[in-house]
């Protein structure tokens, strides 16, 4: 990955995004689980990082089936 | 393409007349907006809450002395903007002393030249993949792209301010022309050449207003999907002559560099403000938005993805969470809206130029394929939209004056009612609170009376302080430039501000004469204006009541 000819093709760029989306969705749970003193309930910033962490994992899934085609 | 059928001269005919009369209109803004920049850099006060302000940072520097200072002693002065817009104009402060005119020119001027680099790149994209494009109808599309971008109603309402974000822009859009193929140059040392250059127009930006770190982050995305390594050691470089210009200006100013760029900036977000400003660039853009969003799902899909594609997403959506913070305004989208511009003009030109190829996938058989036959009939129908696409913008994104020579009568022939200060006609209206409420020209009273409140002030004797929420009573007085309430206020919010000795002052009446136009100061000094003066005039000026103060007793 890190040589100089190294380039994300659309299916390694597609588990790329399904990678971050979901450590994304489960990092915006956990500052509900480990921050414990917060008000309950999911907060508006968080909605929206939830909503783009999802969004990147179902552009991640359409994205593994296009296979070697250069990104 | 060479191997598409020849489409029949009529059709191409009606192509071309809409395509005129889309231009037309587009030209007929561009107008409106040349007009508008000429008036207000005849205007010698300040138009827009703050501009006074940036003169006053470009004056400190010109004389070699800091903007980022302590704002808890006298003049309780400080900026939370980054120096190179400043840093630009003073030249021209040496020349010409403290003036507005040559900081709007400048930003007007970096206007045009980010909707020149904004048509240039539109039709330099066409021809890499279209080499057989029509030069006629590649050449309107490119030209109607950078009318856009000055045609969008926020654009054109800042675009002759004397404000930091109008250059920032211009130094984001040019990053961002020059590393869009930096992968594909094969000799190392011009690609070494280019990604420097690159990467210090997005410092320039950076450091002229920090939302250019939105367009970095998407540069750095792109840079990353085409090779890692090469995005991981420019990024790291990059990353340390930003970090060491920060420290540098960090220590050199005690640490107040960091308070009023970075604490300063640390704001409330308001869900409504975000949502409406939202729908606000929603309502004036969508005509070109779709296209827009429909050539990005092409790229991700069917093509590879561009620097471009990549740019709109990360400048739209940091964008739109950024214009929810108290303080921002729509001009935070400024930027995503020259991204949109060149997108949409990519995916319209390869439409009239009938440049559309799809890869075999699996999408290809499930959405392409099922219309094949129907192609050419939706080509045409295509192409033929193409040019309303720009026309449904054009009234979209309709402002004018509606009094004036040529103006009155075209106001008159359509019907357009002035709906903003001045008689001026905006297709955004005055509906959310965030959108800025300029655009409109100037006249000859505003003048008249901006020198009325400059008489009051000299009527003050020279010995007596007077303290102006706006810096260009102080400029046109002589007189120092006391506080920038702004950012006093900001600081108060988050509890970095002290206002004890502003406060001491406003007690024992060192103001001969307090002049306001928004109360923009920490409630503590508001308070303690209102109970140590009182209001003796207002003056109305620019669609602003300006209050006039005296020390009561």
């Amino acid at each position: 990955m890190l040589n100089n000819q190294f380039t994300f093709t659309k299916k390694t760029l597609g588990i790329l995004c399904v990678a971050i989306g979901t450590l994304g969705t489960i990092a915006i749970f956990a500052v509900d689980i480990i921050d414990v003193g917060r008000e309950g309930g999911i907060g508006p910033i968080q909605a929206i990082g939830l909503v783009i962490m999802i969004s990147l994992i179902l552009l991640g899934i359409t994205l593994i089936p296009l296979g070697d085609d250069p990104a | 393409m060479t191997n598409n059928p020849p489409i029949s001269r009529p059709i191409l005919a009606i192509i071309h007349a809409l395509m005129l009369i889309a231009l037309a209109w587009l030209l007929f803004h561009f107008v409106v907006y040349v007009v508008y920049a000429t008036n207000l850099i005849q205007f010698p006060f300040d138009y827009d809450q703050g501009e006074g302000f940036e003169l006053h940072d470009v004056m400190l520097l010109s004389q070699f002395q800091t903007p980022y200072a302590d704002i808890e002693s006298f003049p309780f002065y400080g900026s939370i903007y980054p120096p190179m817009y400043h840093v630009f104009l003073v030249p021209f402060a040496w020349l010409f002393g403290a003036e507005y005119w040559y900081g709007r020119l400048f930003s007007f001027i970096t206007t045009l030249i980010t909707a020149i680099t904004i048509g240039w790149v539109v039709y330099k994209e066409t021809y890499r993949a279209i080499p057989h494009a029509d030069k006629t109808l590649t050449r309107m599309i490119a030209l109607a792209s950078g009318l856009a971008f000055l045609s969008s109603n926020i654009v054109y309402h800042i675009g002759p301010l004397f404000r930091q974000h109008i250059s920032m822009f211009m130094f984001e859009t040019l990053a961002v022309a020059v590393l869009a193929h930096v992968s594909e140059i094969e000799s190392t040392p011009r690609r070494r050449r280019m990604l420097l250059l690159g990467f210090g127009l997005l410092i320039i930006g950076g450091y002229t207003k920090q939302l250019a770190a939105f367009t970095a982050i998407g540069v750095l995305i792109f840079l990353f999907i085409r090779n890692p390594r090469r995005a991981i050691v420019w990024g790291f470089g990059f990353a340390a002559v930003g970090a060491g210009i920060f420290v540098l200006l960090t220590v050199s100013t005690d640490g107040h560099w960091w308070t009023q760029t970075i604490t300063a900036n640390v704001k409330d977000f308001l869900t409504d403000q975000a949502i409406g400003l939202a729908r606000l660039f929603a309502n004036l853009h969508l005509a070109l938005f779709i296209p827009a969003v429909l050539y990005l799902v092409y790229e991700v899909y069917f093509d590879r993805i561009s620097i471009y594609s990549i740019w709109l997403v990360c400048t739209l959506v940091l964008s739109a969470l950024a214009a929810g913070t108290w303080g921002a305004g729509d001009s935070y989208y400024a930027t995503a809206i020259g991204a949109m511009c060149i997108l949409s003009g990519i995916f319209l030109s390869k439409t009239v130029n009938r440049g559309w190829q799809f890869r075999q996938n699996y999408l290809r058989q499930m959405i392409v394929a099922p219309f094949s036959k129907l192609a050419p009939a939706i080509t045409i129908i295509l192409m033929l939209l193409t040019p309303i696409v720009y026309i449904v913008y054009a009234r979209a994104t309709l402002h004018m004056p509606t009094t004036g020579a040529g103006f009155s009568q075209i106001a008159e022939l359509f019907g357009i009612e002035a709906n903003a200060d001045n008689g001026f006609y905006d297709s955004a209206g005055r509906l959310v609170g965030a959108y800025a409420d300029i655009g409109h020209l100037t006249t000859e009273q505003d003048v008249i009376n901006g020198d009325l409140i400059v008489a009051r002030i000299n009527e003050v004797p020279t010995d007596k302080l007077v303290l102006s929420e706006e810096a260009a009573f102080s400029f046109a007085t002589d007189r120092e430039v006391i506080t920038n309430p702004v950012v006093l206020y900001i600081l108060d919010q988050v509890g970095h501000y002290d206002s004890s000795e502003l406060v001491t002052m406003l007690e024992e009446q060192a103001f001969g004469l307090i002049i306001l136009r928004a109360r923009f100061y920490p409630p503590p000094v508001n308070i303690a204006i209102d109970t140590y003066y009182e209001m003796v005039e207002v003056i109305p000026m620019n669609g602003f009541d300006y209050q006039l103060l005296r020390p009561k007793n």
